[in-house]
């Protein structure tokens, strides 16, 4: 009997993180789109306490709604690395019904916020010897933190707006030396937000020193690093989302969020279409696709779009979201979402590109960092200790 | 039932096993056939295989003498010989036995049969029969060479078996990858380096999957299919190696390739073969089953043995000459490696490798001729190429004692090859040259005259020249002191050990030595 060879992927969702529930929306939609003639799906459940459980239950999105029920449905499971693969192993293993383990050829994280999207996953994956889709540690690093972020882009020649970035404790500590520091450097309106954070959550738009208490403490509650920058008063948010690596990526069209406040709230992100059912996450959020942008001002946008793509260190699919300022036309890097919300799969279908495809393209480009690290000498196969005399007869050899 | 004769069977019996450990070790590299397994014996076993007859003769004259003490301490001593022996050679072995499942089943036929012997002796102790059970036991101990050819014809059944399920296996996985791009590589020289560097270059673009160093008989294959490939490989590289007509033919029938390469028809393995015909008859079983498959070939232009015999519309040329498909241009050798133009249909690519060597450049340009047809972009052939590393034992240039340049080709078995190495010895101006051999084998009638000019280009590029085995390389001796080579400056050793203490004793960081041809030690006599 032929058996079809599968590539089994491993999504990973959930985690602990305040964007949880999006992450299962987003999972839950990219693991409808995996191509089921060429990839096996082995959903991977991380709980926000941070235990992982599969099960075939985690494919529907209703069943969320009652998480101890999902559980008992669900079989604990972990990780580990065996005779060159890595292996999925079921927690349990009953007498009968033994569960045999899992080969896993790759893994999918589809988490958003810290302690996943931040380069954790992808500091697990690297662990493991897993071959994973998406960023790696250091450029999720950078993508999470938007101070550092926009020190890359800086030093990489890319246009990004000043800002000043301070501990709350300095806030608590010197109040009035950071408001000064503030003011001059910066001046109102401006925006606060938490340097890690993704989903506008904790985010301010401060008018006067008045306010700046209220939207530092909001802020403070989330990071103990808070970033203020330059609030554009005439300003359009456009994102752009990049696929590939950093020796070949492309970039989708542009999309344009309608806002409903002066930011653009997690509400708004997620929540705003919610009422009728299951959330449909980034992908029903209201919104012009195409941004309705001249021709060069969204090429230009795209090329910046790779450019920091490309100074990050990127892989896999990306959204960067740009604002632009309408008086002077100029237009800046905001910020990087390295694991962005539905995968930004709406706006690839909409540049041509269907979610099935883009997600082998996906699996492709995390095989293809895979064979270039593999190309790369990482361990010397002979054991250098093997010929070594360990201490005595005065050898000149290993002193230890 | 003499007790003492059981208690001398029993130990001729473990004396026996450890014999075997030797026997199956050679039996085992040489691919369990007995023919070639024979050839060594008769080539290179001759003087410890007298020994044993005569020990086998001397024991059965102590037989049914009622010298019992005398016996007992015989065969202790054959027991003590042989323990001594096969734990020594498996420690100097640069290639041990290693024990797969055939071995430890072959160990096993032996134990059932010496078991066998020895229960029939102690049942009818009395009869003719149980003498003649008692007669065959001994000799089975003492000439091992035929109790080894025995357990393999004993397990011959089971292992058709066993490797017929394997192959079907593998046939079974090979069928589930709907997707699979099937490469085969064949040649009688350079196709595990071309293996090597076309793996490089697809992996540019594709998961690939190669079979690792000589596994390239088609249980190598199989293994390879059943150990390596993964769902997601999209290319599986398979070399394919030939001692007699048919053997690519097998391989083909598991692995059916949509695309080849024939890196070269030379007189490899005539003892087998017999004639350079027979040899490109085999190798072009893999082009048949290809062109079979509706796919494409890539042969070497510049292997003259192999182009003079083909209609060459058939197939993509590629190589040097300036009317080939696919070519290598501008040729230019650096310090720190080679240099040149691979013309590929429409596009030139400007290649810089480490790699070094005249048939390197032609092994690239094979390569990347194939990358270049499955889609593989001319920039990213560039940057795999400047990433090759030599392959391991094949002009590979390393760090050596006492700060010396060493360039590695002990895999080299190729008699062009080994004169190519020596020029790129040569390249290496300002140096002392030194080169270490123990010469070509396995190169039926041209062996000597191979040897002979080996031994004269090394006697015109080199300044010290050691040779390896005193015998075998006495053609060598003699073709670099044809050309008046200075007799002081020649050494004959005995083992490689030897020629390394040798080595040490002049070796400084002014100077480079070529390993040429070092052979797992069927050879080194």
């Amino acid at each position: 009997m032929v058996i079809i060879m599968k590539t089994n992927i491993a999504v990973f969702f959930g985690c602990r993180s305040v964007e949880h529930e999006v992450s299962i929306i987003s999972a839950v939609q990219a693991m409808r789109a995996v191509d089921r003639g060429k990839y096996d799906v082995t959903p991977v459940y991380v709980t926000k306490d941070g235990e992982m459980y599969t099960g075939d239950a985690l494919f529907t999105i209703e069943n969320y709604r009652d998480l101890p029920a999902l559980l008992r449905e669900c079989e604990p499971v972990l990780f580990a690395r065996r005779d060159g693969g890595v292996w999925m192993i079921y927690e349990n293993n009953r007498v009968f019904s033994k569960k045999k383990p899992v080969k896993t050829d790759i893994a999918f994280p589809i988490v958003h916020g810290t302690n996943c999207e931040d380069g954790t996953a992808a500091g697990y994956f690297e662990y493991l010897g897993l071959p994973y889709i998406g960023c790696d540690i250091l450029s999720s690093a950078v993508g999470m933190d938007k101070a550092v972020f926009k020190d890359v882009l800086k030093s990489a020649g890319l246009p990004v707006l000043d800002c000043v970035v301070f501990r709350a404790r300095d806030y608590s500590d010197n109040r009035d030396a950071v408001i000064s520091e503030i003011s001059e450097k910066i001046g109102f309106p401006l925006i606060i937000k938490p340097v890690n954070l993704g989903s506008s959550v904790g985010i301010t738009k401060v008018n006067s020193a008045d306010d700046l208490d209220v939207a530092i403490a909001l802020a403070a509650s989330f990071t103990g690093r808070i970033l203020a920058e330059r609030a554009v008063t005439s300003l359009r948010e456009i994102n752009c989302s990049v696929l590939g690596d950093a020796d070949r990526c492309e970039a989708s069209v542009c999309e344009e969020p309608f806002m409903h406040d002066e930011i653009l709230s997690y509400e708004d992100k997620y929540l705003s279409n919610s009422k009728g059912g299951a959330s449909k996450g980034m992908a029903s959020l209201g919104r012009r696709i195409p941004a309705d942008l001249s021709k060069e001002k969204s090429e230009e946008i795209k090329k910046l779009a790779c450019d920091v793509f490309r100074a990050v260190g990127a892989s896999g699919v990306v959204r960067i979201d740009f604002l632009m300022d309408t008086e002077t036309g100029k237009v800046y890097a905001n910020e990087i979402n390295t694991i962005p919300g539905s995968l930004a799969f709406y706006l690839w279908e909409a540049s041509g590109l269907k979610y099935t495809d883009m997600i082998d393209r996906l699996a492709d480009i995390a095989f293809k960092r895979q064979r270039e690290r593999e190309n790369l000498t990482f361990t010397i196969d002979t054991n250098i200790l093997s010929g070594v005399s360990f201490g005595a007869k005065g050898a000149k050899g290993a002193k230890l | 039932m003499n007790t003492v004769l059981l208690i001398s069977l029993i130990a001729a019996a473990f004396s026996a096993f450890f014999a075997l450990v030797r026997q199956f070790q050679m039996l085992q590299q040489n691919s369990y056939y007995p023919s070639r397994y024979f050839l060594w014996v008769k080539d290179g076993y001759s003087l410890p295989l007298c020994i044993e007859c005569i020990a086998f003769c001397a024991s059965s004259l102590l037989w049914g003498q009622e010298l019992y003490a005398l016996q007992l301490a015989f065969i202790a001593a054959v027991l003590a010989a042989r323990i001594f022996s096969a734990v020594r050679v498996q420690k100097k072995s640069i290639k041990k036995l290693v024990f797969t499942g055939r071995i430890k089943r072959m160990f096993a036929a032996a134990f059932m049969l010496f078991a066998v012997l020895i229960l029939l002796y102690v049942f009818f102790p009395r009869t003719l029969a149980g003498e003649i059970f008692a007669v065959t036991a001994f000799m089975l101990s003492f000439v091992s060479p035929l109790t080894a050819v025995l357990c393999r014809a004993v397990t011959a059944p089971v292992e058709k078996a066993v490797s017929l399920w394997y192959i079907n296996d593998a046939k079974r996985i090979l069928k589930g990858h709907k997707d699979l791009i099937v490469i085969g590589i064949t040649g009688s020289y350079g196709k595990t380096s071309t293996k090597f560097i076309l793996s490089r270059i697809l992996s540019e673009k594709y998961n690939v999957v190669a079979t690792p160093q000589s596994f390239n008989t088609p249980m190598g294959v199989v293994r390879t299919i059943r150990e390596k490939l993964q769902p997601q490989t999209r290319i599986f590289i398979c070399e394919m190696g030939a001692k007699n007509t048919g053997d690519i033919r097998e391989i083909c029938d598991i692995v059916h390739p949509k695309y080849g390469i024939i890196t070269s028809v030379g007189p490899q393995h005539l003892e087998t073969f017999k004639t350079i015909d027979n040899v490109f008859k085999t190798k072009f079983e893999l082009a048949d089953e290809v062109l079979k498959n509706g796919g494409t070939v890539f042969v070497n232009g510049d292997s003259t043995e192999l182009i003079k015999r083909i209609d060459r519309s058939l197939y993509r040329i590629y190589g040097t000459g300036a009317d080939f498909d696919f070519r290598a241009e501008n040729i230019a050798y650096g310090k720190n490696g080679s240099e040149f133009t691979a013309v590929m249909e429409s596009e030139s690519i400007p290649v810089s490798s480490k790699l070094l060597g005249l048939h390197s450049i032609i092994n690239i340009t094979g390569a990347a001729a194939l990358a270049y047809t499955l889609g593989v972009e001319a920039r990213d052939i560039k940057f795999a190429a400047a990433a090759l590393k030599p392959a391991e034992h094949r002009l590979e240039l390393k760090p050596y004692i006492n700060g010396s340049v060493l360039i590695d080709d002990a895999y080299n078995a190729n008699p062009e090859g080994c004169i190519e190495a020596v020029r790129v010895l040569a390249s290496f101006e300002g140096m002392k040259k030194v080169i270490i051999t123990p010469g070509l084998v396995e190169l039926g009638e041209r062996e000597y005259e191979c040897n002979f000019a080996l031994g004269v280009e090394a006697a015109k590029k080199c300044d010290i020249i050691i040779l390896v085995g005193k015998n075998r390389s006495k053609p060598l001796r003699e073709g670099a002191e044809s050309v008046g080579f200075d007799k002081e400056k020649l050494f004959a050793v005995s083992s490689f050990a030897e020629a390394s203490r040798l080595y040490s004793g002049f070796a400084d960081r002014n100077t480079a030595v070529l390993f040429e041809n070092d052979l797992p030690d069927n050879y080194l006599n």
